[in-house]
């Protein structure tokens, strides 16, 4: 029997022909990034909640660890600081998307374009938004995101998840980073 | 030159081809000439490509449109759907671009229209009510009675009358944009949102004389500062008086009832208040009556069963009330040609039929009522239902006891589909498993947050009404909703635009803040009154209209004091200026527009690109439409953007689809011409963006205080506002200076004295340079002096 078809976090969110596919577990999301030359990290407004005693902002500060740039939209530079992160550039989420689109934009460092965005902490409308942008006018962009509700307008985007099961996807993708 | 009618009557006349007897001729219109108050600008009711220069050539050369697809597809004719995913075309040729600002353009022509057309239905009654010639006059101290109609079309309007023409102007644009829209018509999204801007400043010429109607026909305040305080609040109803609800934005049915009250000796013996921005109006026009709140109480105030008759004119009316006013036994009437609703036209059918009929559906339960196209008739029907109703039905309401809530609670299989219809993505399936045991205090602290849509309880498969069951957790909550709100002043006065004029201009004012718009709150309407007071005390000028004014009165501090009780209704630094309702908006463009004009003695009259150009570059103000929802929203925002006023929405605004994002990295973009001498000057950031979306309030927060940043600042003024922007950094984002703090220092003299060891030695490490404070423009016309 066919999988049933992920739906929307969000169910009247649906963007139209091109929907994420779904990532089956956080060990391979690592391994997607991993093979990507220049990733950059989104870190968004909802990066303060919690799960299950560690803060989102804590998944971020382990991934920024392991050397992925980390932009962080809204005022999360300031969790990101207090819990040990002071590499992460500001900027709001508008304006890193519309940089992002940019194919003229050297990234952070001046070093070129990225191909690979990860989305973690984000609003889920809002951040929608901002994976539209980039499905349509950065289509060479692939997107991640790591939240746990499904986002269609990702390239990758776990199913809507429970809370234990997110838990475990951030846990397995974190240490296979760092493997 | 203004249009007027004419008529000729002659005994006789003889002409070389014939001779008449008893001659009379009318003629509609004639052209007479209009008192000389200024020479004529360069450009009197510009056409939709006539401002192109400003728009395509400047705006968005600086302001590039960004897209965020709401949704891929184009359905708009037959040969759809059309998938326009990343680059496909449509089969009429159409980009995802291009549909994008097809979108806001039509958007913006929907929000246009709307204050438009009410503007039109006000002019048609109250010139019944006053007559054509009722002068227009705003007292003494506003000379300048239309800022943006004299802007725009370049008239200056003197009667009531004089503001047809404005109207037809406007009409005329809205279809022409309409029109744009066409398939196979416009198909170039830059110039799609030419168009939009073009629009957007057609909603401001539209509300402008809406309000001047309103204000000049109905005697509402003419800019007071010191315009009395009203109740606002669920709980400011005497549930024991018969009430009127009325709901929407055009006041006149409001007035109807107010005007049949007075005349019967029945104000002590009926409640009337209202929801959105036709409350606001009425208080406007007789501050004993009261304020309900916002769009997001629609719900929740009808279902409590105190209304006896639901009223509703146009605009942001839920279209499922009438069956709601049904459901709690109340009467309904509506007014408006706009929104009929599927109603009977009883607009000539004797009162006393009207009530008997009302009474008689009301208490049957059935979704039925009355349209009445007479705000007058209305009023009285309205009155008399209620009086003969309540007696009736009691207060009958849809609200669940604790023990209802409870059975309904335990239906939940925490399927979690309440939450997911939720806009906030509020924890519903949390609370109500917690209430199926007895425990209703997570319902309860959602009701502050909720917007009110209800689709939580349309989304549950067991029908649990999880809205209601927020709504009846939350009682005590409701009955001691009762705050404080200043009526809406209007215009700003010419008087205080003296006063304020330079230092807004030179930068010692810090900013001129709008809290604008809808309820669309991402997390509860608290959060506008939070970020109006943050700089209200830092002596900014706030200035809130709508929805925001009224949700701005929701927030007492620990003494139990609103805002409007804490700081004066004043246009001056500190002040807190409720203008009014959607429509009053147009006062604050029109006070950048007379600082531009009174203060700077720019020439007004038909001349939008100097002006505008001047408040792009000097006038440091910023809106922010933080629950901004509607298309009306959208336009608003809009033409803000078209006079140069950057704009904020809450991260719902998202969903319009389209920001205008600066790029602050590419340094060419932030070039204008030093009028003093014709060279080009680099001024950084200034203003960043004109419309951008923010995640949270203290992003709000940070990003208002950079936004108020303008090209013109003394070097005095640019520190008070950077002093501003670092400390709210510091305190929200926890750090020392913004990335780019070095692009916002032009001289040395720019830096605050609290910051300026620390900050001289960031600017050191990122190799900033000292540049020139100009005399702003984007224009070369305006350069007084070449070198």
């Amino acid at each position: 029997m066919a999988a049933k078809a992920p739906t929307p976090w969000q169910s009247a969110n649906w963007g139209g022909s091109k929907n994420a596919s779904v990532l089956m577990s956080g060990q391979v999301a690592a391994k997607m990034i991993k093979k990507k030359k220049r990733c950059l990290l989104i870190v968004s407004a909802n990066a303060i909640r919690e799960l299950d005693g560690k803060r989102l902002v804590d998944y971020a500060v382990e991934i920024g660890k392991a050397g992925i740039p980390v932009v962080a939209t809204a005022n999360m530079v300031k969790a990101l600081r207090e819990a040990g992160f002071d590499k992460a550039v500001d900027m709001q989420l508008a304006d890193i998307t519309n940089r992002l689109r940019d194919p003229k934009w050297k990234g952070l460092d001046g070093k070129g374009h990225y191909d690979c965005v990860i989305y973690l902490g984000g609003i889920y409308y809002i951040q929608s938004q901002s994976l539209s942008t980039l499905k349509h006018f950065a289509p060479d962009i692939l997107s991640i995101s790591l939240d746990r509700e499904y986002q269609p307008n990702a390239s990758f985007s776990f199913n809507n998840l429970k809370p234990s099961e997110w838990k475990k996807e951030l846990d397995d993708l974190v240490a296979e980073l760092k493997a | 030159m203004a249009k007027t009618s004419g008529y000729l009557k002659a005994d006789e006349l003889k002409t070389p081809l014939a001779s008449f007897k008893n001659l009379e001729v009318q003629i509609g219109k004639v052209i007479v000439e209009e008192e000389e108050w200024e020479p004529m600008g360069p450009t009197p009711k510009p056409t939709l490509a006539q401002l192109r220069s400003w728009t395509v050539d400047r705006l968005l050369k600086r302001y590039r449109p960004f897209y965020a697809p709401f949704c891929d597809r184009c359905c708009l004719c037959t040969y759809g759907h059309c998938d326009l995913t990343a680059g496909k075309r449509g089969a009429c040729g159409i980009t995802i671009e291009d549909t994008q600002g097809r979108i806001v353009l039509l958007a913006c022509t929907i929000g246009a229209s709307a204050h438009a057309g009410h503007a039109r239905h006000m002019l048609h009654d109250l010139i019944k009510r006053v007559g054509p010639d009722y002068p227009i006059n705003l007292g003494n101290d506003i000379a300048v009675e239309a800022p943006i109609i004299r802007n725009v079309l370049g008239i200056k309007p003197q009667k009531l009358s004089d503001l047809e023409e404005v109207l037809d102007y406007v009409e005329n644009q809205i279809v022409q944009g309409v029109a744009a829209c066409h398939t196979g018509q416009e198909g170039s999204y830059i110039d799609f949102e030419a168009k939009a801007l073009h629009i957007g400043l057609m909603d401001f010429v539209g509300m402008e004389t809406a309000d001047l109607i309103q204000i000049t026909a109905l005697n509402f305040p003419k800019g007071e500062g010191d315009a009395p305080l009203v109740e606002i609040g669920l709980g400011c109803i005497d549930p024991e008086k018969p009430m009127i609800l009325v709901i929407g934005h055009n006041v006149i049915p409001s007035v109807g009832v107010i005007d049949y009250l007075r005349e019967h000796n029945l104000e002590e013996n009926l409640e009337l208040a209202g929801i959105c921005c036709t409350a606001l109006d009425l208080t406007r026009y007789n501050p004993g009556y009261k304020i309900i709140g916002s769009i997001a109480r629609q719900l929740t105030f009808v279902r409590s069963g105190i209304p006896d008759v639901v009223m509703v004119d146009e605009q942001c009316i839920r279209t499922d009330i009438i069956e709601e006013a049904a459901k709690v036994k109340a009467a309904f009437i509506a007014t408006n040609e706009k929104n009929c609703l599927g109603l009977k036209d009883r607009t000539f059918d004797p009162v006393q039929d009207i009530v008997e009929d009302l009474v008689k559906y009301a208490m049957a339960g059935e979704a039925n009522g009355a349209l009445i196209l007479d705000g007058e008739k209305a009023g009285e029907v309205a009155v008399r239902t209620a009086m003969k109703l309540a007696p009736l039905r009691k207060k009958f309401k849809n609200v669940p006891d604790k023990k209802q809530i409870t059975e309904f609670a335990k239906l939940c299989t925490e399927c979690y589909d309440c939450e997911r219809a939720c806009p906030n993505d509020l924890l519903t399936s949390e609370a109500v498993k917690a209430a199926a045991s007895g425990n209703l205090s997570l319902l309860e602290s959602l009701y502050e947050d909720c917007v009110g849509c209800g689709r939580c309880s349309l989304a549950c498969r067991k029908d649990i009404p999880v809205k209601e069951l927020i709504d009846a957790a939350s009682q005590s909550q409701i009955k001691s909703d009762v705050y404080k709100v200043r009526v809406g002043r209007g215009p700003i006065k010419d008087t205080e635009i003296r006063n304020v004029g330079a230092p807004i201009v030179l930068g010692e004012i810090p900013g001129v803040i709008a809290y604008v718009g809808c309820a669309n709150y991402p997390a509860g309407p608290t959060e506008v009154a939070k970020m109006a007071e943050e700089f209200l005390k830092r002596r900014y000028i706030v200035v809130v209209s709508g929805c925001s004014a009224m949700d701005i009165a929701r927030y007492k501090d620990e003494e139990g004091l609103t805002l409007y009780e804490k700081y004066p209704g004043d246009f001056d630094a500190g002040g807190l200026v409720n203008v009014g309702s959607c429509v009053s908006n147009s006062h604050i463009v029109g006070a950048a527009i007379k600082i531009a004009n009174i203060f700077a003695r720019r020439p007004l009259r038909a001349n939008f690109e100097e002006i505008a150009d001047y408040v792009l570059n000097r006038v440091g103000a910023v809106g922010v439409a933080w629950g901004a929802y509607s298309q009306k929203a959208a336009s608003i925002a809009t033409g803000c953007n078209m006079y140069g006023i950057p704009v904020i929405v809450g991260p719902h605004g998202s969903k319009y689809r389209r920001m205008y994002l600066g790029r602050s990295d590419i340094d060419e973009d932030w070039y204008v011409y030093n009028a003093r001498t014709g060279d080009k000057v680099y001024v950084g950031p200034t203003p960043e963006h004109l419309i951008v979306a923010a995640e949270n309030m203290d992003e709000c927060i940070v990003q208002t205080a950079k936004l108020c940043l303008r090209p013109n600042d003394t070097s005095k003024g640019r520190a008070i506002k950077l002093s501003h922007w670092i400390d709210l950094y510091r305190r929200k984002y926890g750090k020392d200076f913004p990335d780019d703090i070095q692009k916002y220092i032009r001289v040395e003299g720019d830096i605050p004295v609290t910051f300026k060891e620390d900050l001289m030695r960031v600017l050191k490490d990122r190799n900033w340079k000292p540049s020139e404070i100009p005399d702003p423009t984007l224009y070369e016309r305006l350069v007084k002096a070449k070198k």
